[in-house]
């Protein structure tokens, strides 16, 4: 297990590389000048002249692919923003604390509604149960973000006066954000949810456990809920590998400093290694996430974990 | 078993924690001393050097100071400068203002002024602004004494002195800064740098020892919430007690809220519909002329902006010196405009593109005007550009027709002419219709070199005619700044050109 954990990691190297020489590439290729943009308007051709140098952008394209590459590798440095000259690690690692806990916190929420909704749901087929719970979860995943989360904010912050409208500092400022962004996923984990457990709850050893004079709760959550979390688990890691990606929408209704306004701002402005710096965070972070998923697996189902040997 | 399950749950519980606690203090509730503005734009740089963006120049303004001072009236007064004379056609002297300090304790003197506009120059990102000056020229005379010059006659010298990028900086905080200077800002200004949470907000805090009147208040917050609603909601449940930017949606909900106040002033800017003159069928003036009598722009601005702003007149907003008040309009006529489009052969109409970026209002005009133009024939694709390549494809010369906008910030005909319709700035440098007039190019060179300001005037009235005449813009919509206030905010005057001065604010009892 500890050799195929080690062996994982090691593979999230090529894989970073790959993911960072295909943006570089899709970035550069993409139409639209960093330096245009960066200067505006009105932007003299001296003054072009002089920024893209400065930036070392007239270097032929592999050459500045080169020297990004040997910068990390030599001096741990990504570089710096074209636009705001602070550096881009810094810049990742101030905002990705936040974009993290709010990715974490909107997982908490789908799961914490999704995962019993979804059960409840599926040991209650076809009654209104069932139906009332998969109205709500159709509703969740159809709501617009920026929707839904101003739609709170005018509940919430306006009409109640209880809870803020912006920032993300006090529990009380995370609570809309979290809300906004866990109720959509909710919708898909509780669905996931059920007709994974339909699948399960029919299955032999459910009626085994039942003939044996053991509660329906304890039949549930002790013997179907592991082989109904499989698939749950895959989809809550994609989800949260999403969320990290940064909750752009969330992000910007709620003034969140996270790593999705961050990215859009940067491909709008073509901050190329800000963008840079970004994909290869979040790359990592998928990877991880990832293996992380894997091993829950194993956790879950001894035969899966026989195989990690 | 269950120990396996409360394992989990505890573990959840204890993330759940860990995550909400251990938080930063919240951002501070406005108090009697403390005054938080609320903003959409996202400062890029505290030096005035590595960037021209409005909500960086926000903050510039209550840290920094110019030799020159541009008064919300438009006036220019001295700040840094205490006087300045005119030596000869070139040549400007000025003296610096005794016993000033900036924010480090360092004593502001006339080599501070030589590095910073030395530095100025050799900016990508300003160095136009101060591009006329001679750089060998610049001369400390004395401790408060020093000389410039600039490279031909330039009438509009000391207006370019008094914008925000020309902040006088301390040689020594921006020497031992280096490269993170931008972060550790060090002005003269009436408030200091205290720290800055980037993309969240930027603190400043009243500076004891500055020069004039102290500021009224002890601390300001610019907090930075990029959606127009929320931002708008901030002020009304009193998240922010100042806020700029304030959309036409919103204009009537904060009027007729009684604990707000509504700040509204025109502003400088201009938006516009421009054509490609090079290309065809643009490159024919009388097809320019129908399609602004095809456009009833009164009508189209009062569905865009609500209210807010004016149908423009002309390329010069009314606040600007050298605008052209008199311009006759286009006033609809759509027969007329058949009349002109047959004459140049296009009795049938024909089909082109209208260029736009993402912004709300524009693309709203352009609908807008699409309709208006089915009227005498002419078919109108609109094409939504994403912005980085819309600059550099408007550059290239690659569109028809366009919908930019420009800001004059000197509030000088200059600045709002000489980028746009001159013929030696075609592309990046701001003229996107590539239109060349030889009597405009003279008018615009005359009015950039003469100082006699009467002959200026004169010469930016005709240069403006022509333009009219010659329509390579359909004149659109001038603009205003406008800012809510809690009810018990003093003294917020709005400057014309975006950056409001905070030092006079104070909360009444």
């Amino acid at each position: 297990m500890v050799k195929y954990i080690f062996r994982r990691i090691l593979l999230v190297i090529p894989v970073m590389i790959g993911v960072s020489f295909l943006v570089f590439t899709m970035i550069h290729f993409t139409p639209g000048d960093p330096v245009i943009t960066i200067l505006g308007e009105t932007a003299s051709q001296e003054s072009i002249d002089q920024l893209r140098e400065e930036l070392g952008l007239n270097d032929p394209f592999l050459v500045q692919y080169f020297n990004y590459v040997k910068n990390i590798v030599v001096d741990q440095d990504l570089g710096r923003s074209y636009v705001t000259n602070r550096p881009v690690t810094n810049e990742i690692v101030s905002k990705f604390p936040n974009t993290l806990r709010l990715a974490l916190l909107g997982v908490l929420v789908s799961i914490s509604i999704g995962i019993p909704l979804g059960i409840i749901s599926a040991v209650k087929q076809y009654t209104w149960v069932d139906n009332i719970a998969m109205f709500f979860a159709l509703i969740g995943v159809s709501m617009p973000i920026f929707w839904q989360g101003i739609l709170l904010i005018i509940l919430f912050s306006v009409t109640f006066r209880i809870l803020p409208s912006s920032g993300f500092n006090t529990w009380q400022q995370m609570i809309l954000p979290a809300l906004t962004l866990g109720t959509g996923s909710a919708a898909i984990v509780a669905r996931m949810t059920r007709s994974s457990m339909l699948e399960v709850y029919r299955q032999d050893y459910i009626r085994t456990a039942r003939s044996k004079g053991l509660g329906e709760f304890t039949v549930v959550v002790r013997h179907a809920l592991r082989n109904t979390l499989i698939p749950v688990v895959t989809i809550v890691g994609l989800q949260f590998g999403f969320l990290l990606g940064g909750a752009i929408v969330t992000e910007t209704i709620f003034s969140i400093p996270g790593v999705g306004r961050l990215m859009v701002d940067a491909i709008r402005q073509r901050d190329m290694l800000i963008v840079q710096g970004g994909v290869l965070m979040i790359a990592f972070t998928f990877s991880i996430i990832n293996l992380f998923v894997d091993i829950m697996y194993a956790f879950l189902d001894p035969k899966i974990r026989a195989q990690y040997k | 078993m269950m120990k396996k399950k409360s394992a989990i749950l505890l573990s959840l519980g204890i993330i759940f924690g860990l995550l909400v606690a251990g938080c930063a203090p919240s951002t501070p509730t406005p108090g009697k001393d403390s005054l938080v503005v609320a903003m959409g734009g996202n400062p890029v740089t505290l030096d005035p050097h590595g960037s021209n963006d409005q909500a960086s120049s926000r903050v510039h303004r209550q840290i920094y100071e110019t030799l020159i001072y541009q008064t919300e009236g438009l006036d220019l007064v001295p700040a840094l400068a205490t006087s300045w004379t005119q030596i000869d056609d070139l040549t400007f002297e000025f003296k610096l203002k005794a016993g000033v300090t900036f924010h480090n304790g360092e004593p502001l003197t006339a080599s501070d002024v030589k590095f910073t506009l030395e530095r100025a120059l050799a900016s990508a990102f300003i160095g136009h602004i101060v591009g006329p000056l001679d750089k060998e020229s610049i001369t400390v005379v004395d401790d408060l004494t020093i000389r410039l010059a600039t490279t031909r006659p330039f009438a509009p010298l000391l207006t370019h002195l008094a914008h925000p990028a020309m902040a006088i900086l301390n040689e020594k905080a921006v020497t031992e800064g280096g490269e993170d200077y931008g972060t550790n800002p060090v002005g003269t200004g009436p408030f200091k740098f205290v720290s800055w949470d980037f993309d969240e907000k930027v603190t400043l805090e009243r500076f004891d020892d500055y020069h004039a009147t102290k500021a009224l208040l002890r601390e300001i917050v610019f907090r930075i919430i990029p959606d127009n609603t929320v931002r708008t909601i901030e002020l009304e449940t009193g998240g922010a007690d100042i806020i700029f930017d304030i959309q036409p949606a919103d204009v009537s909900r904060v009027d007729a809220d009684p604990t707000l106040t509504l700040v509204r002033d025109a502003n400088l800017s201009v938006t516009y519909i421009g054509f490609n003159v090079e290309k065809a069928p643009f490159n024919d003036v009388r097809v320019r002329q129908a399609i602004n009598l095809a456009i009833d722009m009164e009508a189209v601005v009062n569905t865009v902006y609500a209210g807010v702003g004016s149908p423009a007149k002309g390329p010069l907003g009314p606040n600007v010196f050298g605008a052209n008040m008199d311009l006759e309009g286009w006033d609809r006529d759509v027969d007329a405009a058949k009349a002109l489009l047959a004459d140049a052969g296009y009795a049938d109409g024909f089909t082109t593109t209208l260029w736009t970026n993402d912004n709300l209002q524009r693309v709203q005009i352009a609908e807008i005007v699409q309709n208006q133009l089915a009227a005498v024939g002419i078919t109108v694709e609109i094409v939504e550009v994403e912005w980085s390549k819309y600059l550099a494809d408007t550059a290239a010369g690659l569109h028809d027709m366009f919908i930019l906008g420009w800001t004059t910030v000197t509030a000088d005909a200059d600045y709002g002419l000489f980028a746009l319709f001159h013929s030696s700035a075609k592309g990046t440098p701001g003229n996107r219709t590539f239109y060349a007039n030889a009597r405009v190019d003279e008018l615009l060179d005359l009015g950039r070199t003469t100082t006699d300001q009467a002959a200026r005037l004169a010469a930016y009235k005709e240069a403006q005619e022509i333009i009219r005449d010659e329509a390579p813009w359909v004149f659109t919509w001038t603009g205003e700044n406008i800012s809510g206030t809690h009810s018990s905010v003093r003294g917020f005057l709005q400057h014309p050109a975006g950056h409001h001065r905070l030092d006079k604010v104070s909360f009444s009892e």
